[in-house]
C-alpha cells in the first residue's frame, strides 16, 4: 500500500511539474552569460536549427547554393519554417510559442509581436553576443534604438542602410507604380494617361490586341488574388499608392503627413480603387479567377502573357522581362499617370519592420548569432538579398570583379538574372540556382547599400555594366519615351512624381485587447465585402455593397479603431519629421 | 450465590457475545468480500471514468481563458484578467448580434437539412439490399464509401478542378456555347446550405448505409418469407418488412443527430468558405475557428464557444422536456 502510495505521489508530482513547466514557455536557458569578443572560425559538431521565418514563402531544409554557405562556414543546416506555407493567420505562431519555443532563429515584427516575445521569455537576450558581432555593430545606432528601454539585446535589425532617410530606399524601381505590358502600350501610340481611371480604356484596347497568350489561354489585363488580404484587400491598395498615401491599419496615410483618411470614407482613395476594379470587371478586363487563385498562380500566369497590368515592378518584371521578351521589346515598364505621385519608402534610418532574434531554447545560440552577424557582411548581403531584384549573388559565381575594377556578371550570373534560372557547378552546391537561394526572404542590409569591398552597390541592376548589358529594344523604346531616363527612379524622380516617406522606423503601438479584437472582426468584414463589391453585378450593386460595408463595419466598431489609427498615422508622421530633421543636420 | 450467579452471567454473556461477534465478525468478512470485490469493479470503470474527465470535464478549465485577454507569448500566468468583457462585447452592438445570429441560422439550417436528408441513407441501403447480382452491390457499396474516406481538402480540390470558373463544368458549358461569363458556382452566395448538403450527402451516403445494412442482415429471414408466402411484392416487403424493422436503428441515429445539432464540423466550411458566400457558410464552429485562429482573439472565441455549450444544455433540457410529456420517460 505504502509502495502504491509513494508511485501515485510521485506520478502526481510528475505531472504537476509537467504541467507547470508546459504552461510557463520559455524560461531563462543563458548557460553563457560570460560576454565574448570574438566568434570561433570553425565549428565542430553539425546542427539544424529552426528558423521561424514570418516572410518565408518556403517550408522545409534550405538546400542549394545558400545552404551550402551556410553549411561551409557555420556547419549549420536551416530548416525553415514558414507561416505563410503553413496557412493563413497566426496559428502556427501561436501554436509554436504556446509550446514555449518558437524556433531558434526568430525573424518577425518589432513591436507588439517582439514585445510579446521578450516578456514571455521565448526570445533570448545576446547581450553576451553582441561586442562579437562586429558586422552588426556598424549599424548600431539602429540595433541601440531598436533595443531601446529593454534590459538586454534582443533583436537585430533589418533593412539596415547607410543611406539617409529621406532618399528612397529603392533602388531602380520604385516599390509600386503602374506597370504595364510596354510593347502593348506602344501599339496603341503612347497615349497620355491622366488619372488612374484613364487606365481603362487603354487597358481594354491592350486586351483585345492580344486576346489570348502564347500558351492559348485567355488575356486579362488585370488578375487578382487575396492570399495577402490583412486588414483589407490587399490588391487594393496597391494604386492607393500611386498618389501618395500608404496605409497604417485603417488609415490612409500621405507620405508628407499632408492628408488623412480612413479606408471606407465616403469618396475616399480606397472606394476608387475598388470602383476602378469594378469598372475594369463590367469591361471584362478581370480576370475571373480571381476570387480562388493564390499568388504562385497569378505569378505563373505573368510568366506566361496572360495578364498586361501590375502594380509591382518585382512581380512583372521578374516574371515576365525575360532577355527573350525584352529583345522583342516586349516588357513591363511604368506607364505614368500625369497626376501620379508615387509612395516610396524612405530608407529606415533604424532598420525595417522586421527583425532577427535568437530563441530562448536555442541549443548554441553563439552560433546563431555568430550567422546572423554573418548576414551584416558583405558576403551574408551579397548571398542572402539575392532575390529577384535583389543583391548580385556570390562572388565568383554569380558574378566578378572585371580588368576595369568593376564589378560584372559573369556568364554564369547572365544566365541566372537575364533568363531566370542556371544549374549551379558541383562546387557551389549544384541544382538550379533559383530553388538555392536564401529562402529567409529578408534583406538584413539594403541591396542599394555600397559594398564596402568594392565601393559598388550590393544590387547588380545599379551597376554601369549591367545597364549597358541589358540595353535592349524595349528599354530603348521606354527611355526614348521617357525622356531619356534609364531607370523608373530617374524618371519620376526628374519629374517630381515621387513622395517619399522619410523612414522614421516607426513601430506602430500595441492595441489593447478590446480595439485589436474589434479590428480583427472589423477586417473580416471589409475584406469579404470588398471582394463582393468588385465583382458586383451592377453599379447599384456596386453602390449597395459599398453602403452596407460601411454600416456593418461601424456597428462592429470601425469608427473605435479608426479613431487609433489616425492617432497612429499623425504620430508616425511626427517620427518622420523628426528623423528627416535629425539626419538633416 | 450471588457470586456464582453473577459469574454464570458474565460467563453466558462472554459466550452469548462470542457468538454474537463470530456472526458480526461473519457479516464483516462478507461485507469486505463485497467491498473487494466492488472496488475491483470499480477499479474497472475507472479508466473510462479518468477518460471522461480528461476529455470532457477537463477543457472546461479551459473557459478560463474567457476571463483574461490571452496573449499566447505571455501564457495565462502574463496575460490580463478582463472579467466579462468579452461576453460584454459579443451584445455590445446589434450588428454582432446579428452576426451571431446569422451564423446560429446557419449552423441550425444546415444540421435540420443533413436531418431531414438522413433518410437518404436508409432508402439507399434497403434499395441496395435488393440488388441480387453480389459483384455489383459489392462495387456500387465500395463506391458509395470511398468517399468517407477522402479528406474534405481533397473533396475542395475535386470541387474545384470540376466547379472553378476555369473548372471542367464550366469549360464543357462553353465549349457548348450554353454559357459566355463561366457560372460562379463555389463563389457564390446562392444555395450555399444546399451545396454544403449535397457535399456531405455525396462523402456520407455509403458509410451512412452501412449501420442500416447490418441491421437489415440482422432481420429474421422468416419474416420476409412469410410475407413472400403471403403474396408480398418486392415493394411490399420493402415497405411492410424492412422499413420497420429498421426504424428503431434509424429513431437511434436520428436522436444521436439532434443532439449534435451545433456540432456540424468546421473542416468541411472551412475549405469551401470565400469572401462570397462567407455569410451562409459560416457555421458556429467555423466562427469560433474564423474569430479564434484566423482573427487571433482566441480569449473572445473561447466565449462564443461557451454561448455553444449554454446552446446546447438548452436544447437538451428542451427535448428532454418534450419527451417527459410526449412518452412520459426522459433522458436525465
Amino acid at each position: 500500500m505504502k509502495l502504491k502510495r509513494k508511485i501515485a505521489a510521485g506520478v502526481a508530482a510528475l505531472l504537476t511539474v509537467g504541467l507547470l513547466t508546459s504552461c510557463t514557455g520559455g524560461g531563462d536557458t543563458d548557460t553563457n552569460t560570460e560576454a565574448i569578443d570574438s566568434f570561433p572560425t570553425k565549428w565542430e559538431d553539425e546542427i539544424t536549427i529552426d528558423v521561424f521565418d514570418g516572410l518565408a514563402n518556403y517550408m522545409g531544409m534550405q538546400e542549394g547554393w545558400f545552404g551550402k554557405i551556410v553549411k561551409d562556414k557555420f556547419n549549420m543546416n536551416l530548416n525553415i519554417i514558414a507561416p505563410n506555407v503553413a496557412g493563413g493567420g497566426d496559428t502556427l505562431y501561436n501554436t509554436r510559442v504556446s509550446a514555449g519555443d518558437l524556433g531558434d532563429l526568430i525573424i518577425t515584427d518589432k513591436g507588439e509581436k517582439l514585445d510579446q516575445l521578450i516578456e514571455g521569455g521565448l526570445v533570448a537576450d545576446s547581450a553576451a553576443y553582441y561586442p562579437a558581432m562586429e558586422n552588426t555593430g556598424r549599424f548600431d545606432a539602429a540595433v541601440e534604438k531598436l533595443n531601446e528601454e529593454k534590459d538586454g539585446t534582443y533583436a537585430f535589425p533589418t533593412s539596415v542602410s547607410s543611406l539617409l532617410p529621406t532618399e528612397p530606399s529603392e533602388g531602380i524601381d520604385s516599390t509600386f507604380g503602374p506597370f504595364l505590358r510596354w510593347d502593348l502600350y506602344a501599339e496603341l501610340g503612347y497615349p497620355e494617361i491622366d488619372t488612374l481611371e484613364d487606365l481603362l480604356p487603354i487597358l481594354k484596347q491592350m486586351q483585345d490586341l492580344e486576346p489570348t497568350a502564347p500558351n492559348g489561354q485567355k488575356v486579362y489585363a488585370l488578375s487578382l488574388f487575396k492570399d495577402w488580404d490583412g486588414n483589407f484587400m490587399n490588391n487594393a491598395k496597391q494604386p492607393i499608392t500611386y498618389y501618395g498615401y500608404d496605409e497604417v491599419q485603417f488609415a490612409l496615410a500621405k507620405a508628407d503627413g499632408s492628408d488623412y483618411e480612413g479606408i471606407l470614407d465616403d469618396g475616399g482613395q480606397y472606394e476608387r480603387v475598388l470602383n476602378f476594379f469594378h469598372e475594369a470587371n463590367e469591361l471584362g478586363l478581370v480576370d475571373p479567377e480571381s476570387t480562388t487563385q493564390n499568388y504562385d498562380t497569378l505569378f505563373s500566369k505573368m510568366q506566361n502573357g496572360q495578364v498586361l497590368f501590375t502594380w509591382w515592378p518585382w512581380l512583372g518584371q521578374s516574371a515576365y522581362n525575360t532577355e527573350e521578351n525584352m529583345a522583342q521589346g516586349k516588357g513591363f515598364m511604368i506607364a505614368p499617370l500625369k497626376d501620379q505621385e508615387i509612395f516610396s519608402y524612405g530608407a529606415e534610418a533604424y532598420g525595417g519592420k522586421q527583425v532577427l532574434a535568437i530563441g530562448s531554447q536555442a541549443e548554441d545560440p553563439e552560433r546563431i548569432a555568430a550567422f546572423i552577424d554573418w548576414l551584416y557582411t558583405a558576403e551574408g548581403s551579397l548571398a542572402n538579398s539575392s532575390q529577384t531584384m535583389g543583391a548580385a549573388g556570390p562572388q565568383g559565381l554569380t558574378w566578378d570583379m572585371n580588368s576595369a575594377g568593376e564589378p560584372e556578371l559573369t556568364d554564369f550570373g547572365k544566365e541566372v538574372f537575364l533568363n531566370g534560372d542556371a544549374t549551379v557547378p558541383e562546387e557551389w552546391g549544384g541544382g538550379s540556382y533559383i530553388d538555392g537561394v536564401s529562402t529567409l526572404n529578408v534583406s538584413v542590409v539594403l541591396p542599394i547599400e555600397t559594398d564596402p569591398d568594392t565601393g559598388f552597390p550590393y544590387s547588380y541592376k545599379l551597376w554601369d555594366s549591367y545597364k549597358e548589358l541589358t540595353a535592349n529594344p524595349l528599354t530603348d523604346d521606354w527611355s526614348a519615351h521617357m525622356g531619356g531616363a534609364t531607370t523608373t527612379m530617374e524618371y519620376l524622380e526628374n519629374n517630381d512624381q515621387l513622395l517619399v516617406a522619410p523612414g522614421a522606423s516607426y513601430t506602430i503601438p500595441t492595441d489593447d485587447s478590446e480595439i485589436e479584437t474589434l479590428r480583427n472582426q472589423v477586417k473580416a468584414i471589409i475584406v469579404q465585402y470588398s471582394w463582393q463589391a468588385v465583382f458586383a453585378e451592377s453599379d447599384a450593386k456596386f453602390d449597395s455593397l459599398f453602403a452596407e460595408l460601411q454600416e456593418k463595419a461601424s456597428g462592429l466598431g470601425y469608427d473605435k479603431v479608426l479613431e487609433v489609427d489616425l492617432a497612429t498615422a499623425k504620430d508616425q508622421n511626427k517620427q518622420r519629421e523628426a528623423v528627416a530633421e535629425e539626419f538633416a543636420e | 450465590m450471588v457470586i456464582a450467579t453473577s459469574v454464570t452471567a458474565t460467563v453466558a454473556d462472554q459466550i452469548e457475545e462470542r457468538t454474537e461477534g463470530g456472526r458480526r465478525d461473519k457479516r464483516r468478512h462478507e461485507k469486505q468480500a463485497q467491498g473487494r470485490r466492488s472496488y475491483r469493479m470499480f477499479l474497472c470503470i475507472v479508466p473510462f471514468l479518468v477518460l471522461v474527465f480528461l476529455f470532457s470535464y477537463f477543457p472546461l478549465y479551459g473557459w478560463i481563458y474567457a476571463l483574461f485577454d490571452y496573449k499566447p507569448a505571455l501564457g495565462l500566468g502574463g496575460s490580463e484578467f478582463v472579467g466579462l468583457q468579452w461576453f460584454e462585447l459579443l451584445v455590445s452592438s446589434p450588428t454582432q448580434l446579428a452576426q451571431i445570429g446569422q451564423v446560429l441560422l446557419n449552423t441550425l439550417a444546415i444540421s435540420f437539412l443533413g436531418i431531414a436528408t438522413s433518410v437518404l441513407p436508409l432508402a439507399f441501403a434497403i434499395f441496395l439490399n435488393e440488388v441480387k447480382t453480389p459483384w455489383f452491390r459489392n462495387a456500387v457499396q465500395t463506391l458509395t464509401t470511398l468517399p468517407n474516406f477522402i479528406s474534405w481538402v481533397l473533396v475542395y480540390m475535386i470541387a474545384f478542378s470540376l466547379f472553378s470558373s476555369s473548372g471542367l463544368v464550366n469549360n464543357v458549358l462553353a465549349d457548348f456555347g450554353l454559357i459566355t461569363a463561366p457560372i460562379k458556382f463555389l463563389d457564390s452566395d446562392q444555395n450555399v446550405w444546399i451545396t454544403m448538403t449535397l457535399w456531405s450527402i455525396w462523402k456520407g451516403l455509403g458509410w451512412g448505409a452501412i449501420i442500416y445494412l447490418a441491421a437489415i442482415s440482422g432481420i429474421d429471414p422468416a419474416l420476409h418469407e412469410s410475407a413472400r408466402m403471403d403474396g408480398a411484392g418486392r415493394f411490399q416487403t420493402m415497405w411492410y418488412i424492412t422499413l420497420p424493422q429498421l426504424m428503431p436503428t434509424y429513431l437511434v441515429l436520428l436522436l444521436l443527430s439532434v443532439a449534435n445539432l451545433l456540432n456540424n464540423g468546421m473542416e468541411q466550411y472551412f475549405v469551401f468558405q470565400n469572401a462570397f458566400n462567407k455569410e451562409s457558410i459560416q457555421v458556429l464552429d467555423l466562427y469560433v475557428y474564423n474569430i479564434g485562429m484566423t482573427g487571433n482573439s482566441l480569449s473572445m472565441a473561447t466565449a462564443i464557444g461557451m454561448l455553444k455549450s449554454i446552446i446546447s444544455v438548452v436544447l437538451l433540457f428542451t427535448v428532454n422536456g418534450i419527451a417527459k410529456r410526449v412518452r412520459g420517460e426522459s433522458i436525465v
